[in-house]
């Protein structure tokens, strides 16, 4: 091996990737070549020195929430399965379990988007401090959205009906970023998504339900409620385990304020 | 029946499985995104991708390189999504290949090495961030986490030899950043 054959396998060399052939002509080469021991020793250095680097861990908290939505949906799963159950289970039994599945709602149907809001929401509900930008001031919210991500999203005052804002995220769902209001009503989480629209229409969840002239999708899973609906060019989303008379109300304050200030 | 049975078995598998990876997922999230919130968010959708899918994992197969496959692909297409431009940086990656065997990179290296001691905490995550992001994922895999070439390479859907390549290139951008930053805390070779 020459030196020119020994620097193609330099880096392969130093971490310990050639086969047994290869490794011995390489060290046969580095104990003939002084340059090139020299270079594998600055090589390995390098190496240990990134080995070296400390290493951070998950926090505890988001350990946890990673546990539960592994849990969550290992129960999902479990009532999918029996939904869609062989022929061979007794017809009585399966009506059962697909009864179930309804009152889950857990088909395999449904529109990805409300579910992985609603994960969404589970998974921060059971943080401390589930805001990543907090502040109860609607102004500063509303700022921190243009600033981070270009959105425009309006921050609606729910004071009147006791909820108030703690905070905002920017998340991910369904392949595009979402606008995340956080609002408490004593110590119940409520969350606000906001999906702008891209491409065609994404195709939502829940039974349709009607309130003050105004339509809504509603559903309801494991104790948690969500109305959702569209407005223009986005997409609204409500998840807290409040009621729907609660949510609707919300919903509707937030569509007057926005209908107000696209007026302005 | 059975087929509940063996879902369920799945995902309590996947438990089994995928936690002891977490904290790597966690780390290399981190190390894209910059951020603790995103780096969250990322491992979150990585994880319920994961589940979702587990039932296509070859139990045989390498969990934490099919984690990271997850992990990697979410993160390109949240860039794609937010128009950052990353195939650009991706061909600089293949195009430049390895460091060639010339006569510079015979002689680049000895007296410098030393400053290796002097790196102060904080530098290699400083030199890191300056690197292409190809370059960037490929010395977070290889050499901060430890995995094989072959691990590498399946995470990112390339040859090995490409995988090679790219490290060999990404060592050098490394070292040359890590050598400003040391000159800039004051060592030199003088002063050895």
């Amino acid at each position: 091996m020459n030196c020119r054959e020994f620097d193609a396998r330099l880096h392969a060399f130093v971490d310990g990737e050639l086969d047994a052939g290869g490794m011995a002509d390489a060290l046969a080469h580095v104990s003939a070549c002084p340059d090139c021991h020299e270079r594998a020793d600055g090589e390995r250095r390098l190496r240990q020195l990134l080995l070296r680097q400390p290493r951070e861990t998950a926090p505890p908290e988001f350990r946890a929430r990673m546990l539960a939505l592994a849990r969550r949906e290992r129960m999902r799963k479990k009532v999918r399965a029996w939904a869609g159950a062989p022929a061979l289970a007794a017809a009585a039994l399966l009506l059962v379990f697909v009864l179930i599945a309804r009152s889950l709602s857990t088909g395999g149907h449904e529109p990805e988007l409300v579910q992985s809001l609603v994960d969404k929401h589970l998974a921060f509900a059971q943080l401390e401090g589930p805001a990543e930008f907090s502040s109860t001031e609607r102004a500063a919210v509303a700022a921190w959205f243009r600033q981070r991500a270009g959105l425009r999203v309006t921050v609606p005052d729910l004071s009147s009906a006791g909820i108030q804002l703690v905070g905002a995220r920017i998340a991910d769902a369904d392949q595009r970023k979402v606008a995340y209001l956080l609002y408490e009503k004593g110590r119940v989480l409520m969350s606000v998504f906001m999906v702008p629209e891209v491409g065609g229409r994404t195709p939502l969840a829940g039974r349709p339900m009607s309130f003050r002239g105004q339509e809504y999708l509603a559903q309801e899973s494991h104790g948690l409620r969500t109305v959702s609906w569209r407005d223009g060019q986005a997409l609204f989303s409500l998840v807290s385990t409040l009621d729907y008379s609660a949510l609707l109300e919300c919903a509707e304050q937030l569509r007057a304020e926005r209908a107000r200030e696209a007026r302005l | 029946m059975l087929r509940w049975i063996m879902n369920s078995h799945q995902v309590s598998e996947f438990e089994g499985v995928a936690l002891v990876h977490l904290d790597l997922l966690y780390r290399a999230a981190l190390r894209l995104t910059h951020n603790r919130a995103e780096a969250e968010d990322l491992v979150q959708e990585t994880w319920l991708r994961a589940l979702r899918h587990f039932d296509r994992f070859d139990p045989g197969s390498n969990c934490r390189a099919w984690l990271l496959t997850i992990l990697r692909n979410a993160f390109l297409n949240r860039l794609r999504r937010e128009g950052r431009e990353i195939l650009k940086s991706d061909m600089v990656a293949d195009g430049s290949g390895a460091a060639r065997f010339d006569e510079a990179s015979l002689t680049h290296s000895s007296p410098e090495e030393s400053f290796f001691q002097t790196v102060l905490h904080g530098d290699v995550d400083r030199a890191l961030k300056t690197l292409p992001l190809p370059f960037r994922i490929v010395v977070m895999l290889a050499d901060l986490e430890g995995l094989t070439y072959k691990e590498v390479a399946e995470v990112l859907g390339c040859p090995i030899g490409t995988v090679m390549s790219r490290l060999s290139r990404a060592r050098q951008l490394l070292r040359r950043e890590l050598v400003a930053l040391a000159r800039e805390h004051g060592y030199s070779k003088e002063s050895r």
